[in-house]
């Protein structure tokens, strides 16, 4: 395809080296390690003056909840952030790859970056890897043109909406959305009418859970509130469950000292070598 | 590990499905224009099972099948969204460079066969039904269809998508050459809405577009404005 | 995973970090070796632990069979960090522990009852170890002792083995 607007770096890409033997191994009745899922409640709304996000923050592994407090709702630029649902490797590593090519193309223009240069930077990624990415995304932020919300699934088919959910505990969340959303409204109506929709999917979705995490874009302030609101909190332990000192037979003990201290850090450098133009 | 739950709900598969527009699509030719309508629904490609029962899941409701490609030329998208989507694009990238390069609006044709280019090209890897359809000053009004396997015929009225099953009846005994602006107007908002009331993978809202020599008019058909038929079974 | 089973934990404490792994190395049911290592000296107070097939242990890198395990004080602030990952590198940092392996249910429901904020370090390897073995006891194919790293931030390293709990 023609020229993106900053090129991708050239890396080694997927590498199929192992494929063959972890495909005989799997034969072999051998269950491969599962990757962690964000089973997921990610949303977003348009309100007056731009938008806000929220996410779950729980992490599952299979039926295990992998991470109780995870971030889901990822940097991009300044005045752009991303939700992610899906594998959590791809959704950080997507989003960051997409962050770094926006931070270059913001470098070479000098300008604020656009959210729908986000959204078409990320769809065309997610198109190259015919959904074996799987990335599901909901991207938002204000740029010099407005408030802007995108919904990007994994096959890298796009939305633009005002209102919009995603992931596991998306259909919770929309029933709230569709409930509760009024075009043009206060930032406060906002946050609550988004933070509604993902106490619904934590709720109601056994995939997500824990606490709510809001970012709040507007055009001159990023509010990112990590724990927003803490849904599920642990109960306080009722009796004293530390074992003795010495409970642990010890077979042999070692006392090493470490070898290394940082004492002082000195940066130098040195000049480069002049090219050589004979 | 040993686990006697089998479902698993972590893996949500609906999520990772391909979108479908499944879909009602219809171009129609006049004299000095044409009229381009569509629902404006997206559903999950499979079914999701919610309560022993497969459901599928509307993505979007309120999703413009009618994409423009240039300031005369707009395509109509069924099948993948990703696909349409994606192909969309870049035909619009090609195009616009076309433009730049030729210092005229390309044509109509130009523009289906550059659609039809990719959608053969990569026949084997894109699910994409698409009608083509605008307005260029050397043949007016024209409508192009470019079905799955990457072929393309002209056509006076074309319509596409999964709801099109239940119009080729409808359109055959009531599409008449000569037809006015409005007509065609009337006629593709009654398609789209029979088609709507007889296509589960069809709804939403009705849009309708018109392209002539002066440019592109949109129209929007909601709840009352929807064309009313015989419902009462 | 279940090829040839482990188990390893890391945890924080309070200006200290403990890392704990079985030392059983076996092909499916049958144990080959108890002394095994999983968990390696990256530099000083940083060690990872490698649960997963063995013979991607001892090469790392790409997609392998492993779920590493990071433990280890911050060269200048002495702050403790842990962190695992998946078999694709997503990590996971959070701020109490981390488990990998065969019976990382057991261990999860060890270290969710028995871990608590600001462990001193001979608390924290009481706990480690406790959460390991008792874990490790309901998995058939892990166990045969413990190795557990201790590091404290008072410039020192501790390193301890232990094979059977008593208690």
């Amino acid at each position: 395809m023609a020229a993106t607007l900053a090129a991708e770096p050239i890396t080694g890409g997927f590498s199929f080296e192992n494929c063959r033997r972890n495909a005989s191994l799997e034969k072999m009745g051998i269950k491969p390690p599962t990757a962690y899922k964000t089973g997921t409640t990610i949303a977003g709304v348009v309100f007056k003056d731009g938008v806000v996000l929220g996410a779950d923050t729980r992490a599952t592994e299979d039926t295990v909840v992998a991470d109780k407090n995870c971030s889901k709702i990822h940097y991009i630029a300044p005045n752009i952030y991303c939700c992610g649902a899906g594998t959590a490797a791809d959704t950080e590593m997507t989003t960051n790859m997409i962050s770094s090519q926006i931070e270059l193309h913001r470098l070479n223009t000098g300008r604020t970056p656009r959210v729908c240069t986000a959204n078409r930077l990320l769809k065309q990624f997610l198109f190259r890897y015919h959904g074996y990415i799987s990335a599901a995304l909901v991207l938002g932020g204000v740029d010099t043109t407005g408030s802007y919300l995108y919904s990007i699934h994994p096959h890298g088919s796009t939305d633009k909406l005002p209102y919009v959910t995603m992931g596991s505990g998306s259909l919770a969340a929309m029933a709230v959305f569709e409930d509760g959303f009024k075009a043009e409204m206060e930032k406060e109506k906002a946050m609550k009418l988004v933070r509604d929709a993902i106490a619904a999917g934590i709720f109601n979705d056994l995939g997500s859970g824990s606490n709510v995490d809001l970012c709040i874009i507007t055009k001159d302030k990023v509010e990112y509130l990590r724990p927003y609101d803490e849904a599920n909190l642990k109960g306080v332990r009722q009796g004293n469950y530390r074992y003795k000192k010495g409970t642990t037979a010890v077979l042999k003990k070692e006392v090493v000292k470490s070898m290394f201290e940082v004492v002082k850090t000195q940066v130098k450098t040195t000049k480069p070598e002049s090219m050589d133009t004979t | 590990m040993a686990s006697t739950m089998t479902s698993d709900f972590a893996k949500p598969d609906w999520l990772n499905a391909e979108h479908e527009t499944g879909t009602t699509i219809m171009a129609v030719q006049f004299d000095g224009g044409v009229v381009i309508g569509a629902d404006s629904r997206t559903t999950t490609g499979i079914l999701i099972n919610v309560n022993q029962r497969d459901r599928a899941y509307i993505a979007n409701r309120v999703t413009d099948k009618l994409t423009k490609v240039t300031d005369y030329v707009y395509c109509c998208r069924s099948g993948s969204a990703a696909d349409t989507q994606a192909i969309a694009d870049i035909v619009n990238y090609h195009l616009n460079f076309h433009k730049m390069d030729s210092g005229e609006e390309p044509l109509v044709f130009t523009a289906a066969n550059v659609f039809r280019e990719m959608c053969y090209n990569y026949r084997d890897s894109l699910t994409a039904g698409i009608i083509v359809a605008g307005w260029d000053k050397k043949k007016g009004g024209q409508v192009y269809t470019i079905p799955i396997g990457g072929m393309i015929t002209r056509m006076p009225v074309s319509i596409g998508g999964s709801g099109s099953g239940y119009l080729y009846g409808y359109v055959d005994s009531n599409y008449k050459d000569g037809m006015t602006k409005d007509e065609c107007l009337r006629f593709t908002a009654n398609c789209i809405s029979l088609a709507i009331n007889r296509d589960g993978s069809s709804g939403g809202v009705v849009r309708l577009a018109c392209i002539t020599k002066d440019g592109v008019e949109r129209f929007l058909l909601t709840g009352d404005e929807i064309p009313k038929f015989f419902e009462d079974y | 995973m279940e090829y040839n089973g482990a188990a390893i934990i890391a945890m924080k404490g309070k200006n200290c970090v403990a890392i704990a792994a079985d030392r059983r190395f076996g092909v499916q049911a049958q144990t080959v070796g108890t002394n095994f290592q999983k968990i390696f000296e990256m530099g000083p107070r940083l060690f990872i632990g490698l649960p997963g097939l063995a013979t991607d242990v001892q090469t790392v890198f790409g997609p392998y069979f492993v779920e590493p395990v990071i433990a280890g004080l911050d060269p200048k602030t002495f702050e403790p960090f842990v962190a695992s990952m998946d078999l694709i590198g997503c990590p996971m940092v959070p701020d109490d522990f981390v488990v990998s392996g065969t019976c990382s249910e057991q261990m999860y429901g060890m270290c969710e009852s028995l871990w608590e904020p600001d462990l001193e370090p001979d608390d924290l390897f009481e706990t480690i170890s406790q959460a390991l073995l008792n874990a490790v006891d309901r998995d058939a194919v892990s166990g045969w002792g413990a190795v557990v790293y201790v590091m404290i931030s008072l410039k020192f390293l501790t390193k301890k083995k232990t094979r059977y709990k008593r208690h």
